[in-house]
C-alpha cells in the first residue's frame, strides 16, 4: 500500500514522540526528579556532604528520565553504559576501592596511641543490629533487616558492599538513605549527645594523645589486617583494602601510590558510585513502601548508632582511672561518618569549653568505627549471605 | 646484592608454588549412570551412559587437557580435546560427559564404556596426578546412578557418595546433587531468632571481640614502642639504657614545663642585659589549635 509522505512524516514523528520523556513521564518520574532536584539543593546551597550529594542527586536525575524501555540507555538494561559503570555497585567492587582511598588518607595515630578508644567504636556498631531487630519487627526477611541495618553503621562504601551482597533490589534506597543520613549528621547527632551527657561531663579534657613513632603507624595495618580478617574473613574486600591504603600511606616508601589512592582514584571511584547509585533510583524501584520504611530505620539505626556510643562512653568511665576519662562527647564518633561525626564532637566540645578541641580524641573512636562497621558487615554477611 | 637476589628468588618460588598449589584440584567426579535406559538422552537422541564432572571451586575452570579414563594403566584413554569453549566449566557447576565409545561425535563423547566394577579417574595434564577417582558398585542397579550425597564434597571417601534411584533421591545429571530452594541460614535466623536478639548478641560479641583483640595487641605494641623510643632518647643523650628504668625515663615535656624551665635557667643565668621590661607568661585561649588542624591529621603524608 502507498504510503503518502505526510502519513510518513506523521508516523515518523508520532514514533518518535513516544520515545520522549514526555510522553513516557509518569507522576512517579516527577516525584524522582524533585527528589535529586532537592539533593542538588542541599548539596550546593546547603553545603551538606557536596562531594557525595551532587553526583548522586544528579545520578538521580539522569535514571529517572523517562524513556520507553528497550532503547538501551537504562542503568539496568544489559550492557548499557549506565549499566557497564553500575556493575562497580551491582558487583561490589567500587566500595573496596573507596576504602583504599579512605585508607590512604586516615591517619590512625589518634587510635594507636589510645587504643581503647576502638571500644568506643565497637559500641557504636550496636546501631546496626538495633535496627536489625526493628527491621525484623517490621517484618523485613532476615537478609533484608541486616543489609538496611547496616546503614548504621554510617559508611556509605559499606552498606552499599552489604545491600549488593544481601538484598540487591534494596540497594537504591539504602545507599540514598545512608548518604542522606550521613549528610543529615550535624543535625541529628548534637541533640542526642547533649541530651545523654551532663554539662559535667562535656567539660572532661582528655590529655593530649602521646606520640607515636612511625614503626608503630606501619605495624598498624599489617597487624590490623591479620587480626580482623582472621575473625571476620568476609570483611577482607572492605578491610583488606582500608589497611592496604593506609600501609601505603604510613610506609613513607609509596608516597605516590598514596597520593593516587587517596586523591585521584577516591575522587573517580566517589564520582561513578554515586552517579551509579543515584541513576539506579528509577521510580519503579525506589517509590515504594519498603522504601519509607528503609529511611525509618535508617533513621532509627543512627539514632541508636550514636547514642550507643556516647552511652558507652559514659559507661566506660566508670571503670576508668579519674585522670583518664573520656569525655562522652567523643561517644557519637564510633558511628565512622569520617571525619564528619569527629567534627562534630569538637564542635560541641568547643560550645562548652572553647580550649577543649576533642578533634583528635575523637578520630580515635571515628576510624575504630570504620574498622567496627566493616567487620560488623562481615559478620552480618557470614551469618545471613 | 646478592642478598636482594635471594629475597626476591624466594619471593618468586613462593609465588609459583602458591599458584601450582591451585590448579585443577577442585575437578572432581559427581554423579555416574551406567545402564541408561529412561534418564537424559545425548545431541543425538541416544541414551549413553554418562559421567558428571564438578568444578567445585568458586573460579571457572578450564579443563581441556585432562584427561578421563577407566584404565588406571592407561591414563591418556580419553584427553578432552582443546579449543572448545565449553570445556570451561563455571564456579560450582557441572559438565556431563558421555560414556559412549564414540570420541567422534564431539568433545562430550568420551572414548570408553564404562561397567559397573569399574573405576573412573580423572588425571591432570602431566599424566601422573590422579584428580579425582570413583569405583562404581557391582550391583548399581540401571537407571540409577552413583552420586555425591553433596557436590564436590567428601574427596575419595567411600561414606559421601549414595546410590540414587531418581525417586526421593534424585538423579540429576547436569544439576546440583542436592536442590536447594531457600537460604537455609536466613530461615533458620527466621525461625530460631525471630527477634534477631541473638544475632544482635553473636554478632556484637564478635564485633567487640575483634577490636578489643586489637586493642590489646595495640596496647602492648605501644608500650613496647614507647620503652624503645624513650631507650633511644637517653641514648641520644648520652645516658646508658641499660641502667635506666622507664621511671627513671624522661617523660614528655608540656610546653608550661619547658617554659618554666626556660624562666628559672634565664634568672640564675642572670642572662639579662639592659632591658628593663618584665617578662611573664600568659597563657593565652586561641581558637586555632594544631589538635583542630586537618594538616596535622589528615592530609600529611610522611616522607622518609
Amino acid at each position: 500500500m502507498e504510503q503518502s509522505l505526510s502519513e510518513f512524516m506523521a508516523g515518523n514523528l508520532r514514533t518518535f514522540w513516544e520515545m520522549t520523556g514526555f510522553y513516557n513521564a509518569t507522576w512517579e518520574h516527577f516525584v524522582m526528579l524533585a527528589v535529586g532536584m532537592f539533593f542538588l539543593w542541599l548539596a550546593i546551597k546547603k553545603n551538606f556532604e557536596p562531594m557525595l550529594l551532587v553526583p548522586i542527586g544528579f545520578g538521580i536525575l539522569i535514571g529517572n528520565i523517562p524513556f520507553a524501555s528497550g532503547m538501551e540507555v537504562g542503568i539496568y538494561e544489559e550492557g548499557t553504559v549506565l549499566n557497564i559503570l553500575y556493575n562497580g555497585v551491582s558487583a561490589g567492587w567500587y566500595p573496596p576501592l573507596v576504602f583504599l582511598g579512605i585508607g590512604a588518607m586516615t591517619d590512625f595515630t589518634a587510635l594507636i596511641a589510645n587504643p581503647k578508644l576502638m571500644l568506643v567504636g565497637a559500641a557504636a556498631q550496636f546501631g546496626i543490629f538495633g535496627a536489625y531487630m526493628v527491621a525484623l519487627a517490621l517484618g523485613f526477611a532476615p537478609d533484608q533487616a541486616g543489609a538496611i541495618a547496616i546503614i548504621g553503621g554510617a559508611d556509605g562504601p559499606t552498606a552499599i558492599f552489604l545491600s549488593s551482597k544481601l538484598a540487591p533490589n534494596l540497594m537504591g534506597a539504602i545507599a540514598v538513605s545512608a548518604y542522606s543520613y550521613m549528610a543529615l549528621v550535624p543535625v541529628i547527632q548534637p541533640p542526642l549527645m547533649r541530651l545523654f551527657t551532663t554539662k559535667k561531663e562535656r567539660l572532661i579534657k582528655m590529655k593530649p594523645a602521646r606520640a607515636v613513632s612511625q614503626n608503630e603507624k606501619i605495624i598498624f595495618p599489617i597487624v590490623g589486617l591479620l587480626l580482623t580478617c582472621f575473625v571476620v574473613p568476609t570483611a577482607l574486600p572492605l578491610l583488606g583494602m582500608l589497611f592496604f591504603g593506609n600501609l601505603l600511606r604510613e610506609c613513607g616508601v609509596t608516597t605516590r601510590l598514596a597520593k593516587t589512592a587517596s586523591n585521584a582514584l577516591t575522587d573517580i571511584v566517589t564520582i561513578l558510585l554515586g552517579m551509579t547509585v543515584g541513576a539506579s533510583t528509577q521510580a519503579s524501584e525506589f517509590l515504594t513502601i519498603e522504601t519509607i520504611g528503609i529511611f525509618f530505620l535508617g533513621f532509627m539505626a543512627f539514632i541508636i548508632a550514636s547514642s550507643s556510643g556516647v552511652l558507652f562512653v559514659k559507661l566506660f568511665n566508670l571503670v576508668l582511672p579519674k585522670d583518664k576519662k573520656l569525655n562522652p562527647l567523643i561517644g557519637n564518633a564510633g558511628v565512622s561518618a569520617v571525619p564528619m561525626s569527629a567534627r562534630i564532637s569538637n564542635n560541641v566540645g568547643l560550645e562548652y569549653d572553647p580550649s577543649n578541641y576533642l578533634l583528635m580524641h575523637a578520630m580515635g573512636p571515628n576510624v575504630a568505627g570504620v574498622i567496627g562497621s566493616a567487620v560488623a558487615a562481615g559478620v552480618l554477611l557470614s551469618f545471613l549471605g | 646484592m646478592k642478598k636482594n637476589i635471594l629475597l626476591v628468588v624466594i619471593a618468586l618460588v613462593a609465588c609459583v608454588a602458591s599458584v601450582s598449589a591451585q590448579g585443577r584440584k577442585g575437578l572432581c567426579i559427581n554423579e555416574v549412570m551406567v545402564h541408561n535406559d529412561s534418564s537424559v538422552i545425548d545431541d543425538y537422541g541416544m541414551r549413553h551412559a554418562w559421567v558428571e564432572l564438578y568444578n567445585s571451586t568458586h573460579a571457572s575452570m578450564e579443563i581441556s587437557s585432562v584427561y578421563l579414563t577407566n584404565d588406571k594403566n592407561n591414563p591418556t584413554l580419553y584427553p578432552v580435546p582443546l579449543g572448545d569453549v565449553n570445556t570451561e566449566i563455571p564456579a560450582l557447576q557441572h559438565v556431563l560427559f558421555w560414556a559412549d565409545g564414540e570420541p567422534n561425535k564431539g568433545t562430550f563423547h568420551m572414548s570408553f564404556t564404562i561397567k559397573p566394577g569399574e573405576t573412573i579417574y580423572i588425571f591432570d595434564a602431566d599424566q601422573q596426578t590422579i584428580l579425582d577417582q570413583v569405583t562404581i558398585p557391582v550391583d548399581l542397579a540401571p537407571n540409577t546412578t552413583f552420586a555425591r550425597k553433596e557436590d564436590g564434597k567428601g574427596g575419595v571417601n567411600a561414606e559421601a557418595w549414595e546410590v540414587r534411584d531418581g525417586g526421593e533421591k534424585y538423579i540429576t545429571p547436569s544439576s546440583n546433587n542436592i536442590i536447594v530452594d531457600t537460604n537455609t541460614k536466613v530461615e533458620s535466623f527466621r525461625t530460631l531468632d525471630s527477634n534477631g536478639f541473638v544475632l544482635t548478641l553473636m554478632a556484637m560479641s564478635i564485633v567487640f571481640s575483634a577490636l578489643l583483640i586489637l586493642s590489646i595487641c595495640f596496647y602492648f605494641i605501644s608500650k613496647v614502642g614507647g620503652l624503645v623510643s624513650r631507650i633511644n632518647k637517653i641514648r641520644s643523650h648520652g645516658g646508658d639504657p641499660k641502667t635506666v628504668t622507664a621511671e627513671d625515663a624522661p617523660a614528655h615535656d608540656s610546653g608550661e614545663e619547658i617554659a618554666a624551665i626556660v624562666m628559672a635557667l634565664h634568672e640564675h643565668l642572670n642572662a639579662h642585659d639592659q632591658e628593663n621590661t618584665i617578662l611573664t607568661i600568659n597563657k593565652v585561649k586561641k581558637a586555632y589549635s594544631p589538635w583542630s588542624s586537618k594538616i596535622y591529621g589528615l592530609r600529611e603524608l610522611p616522607r622518609r
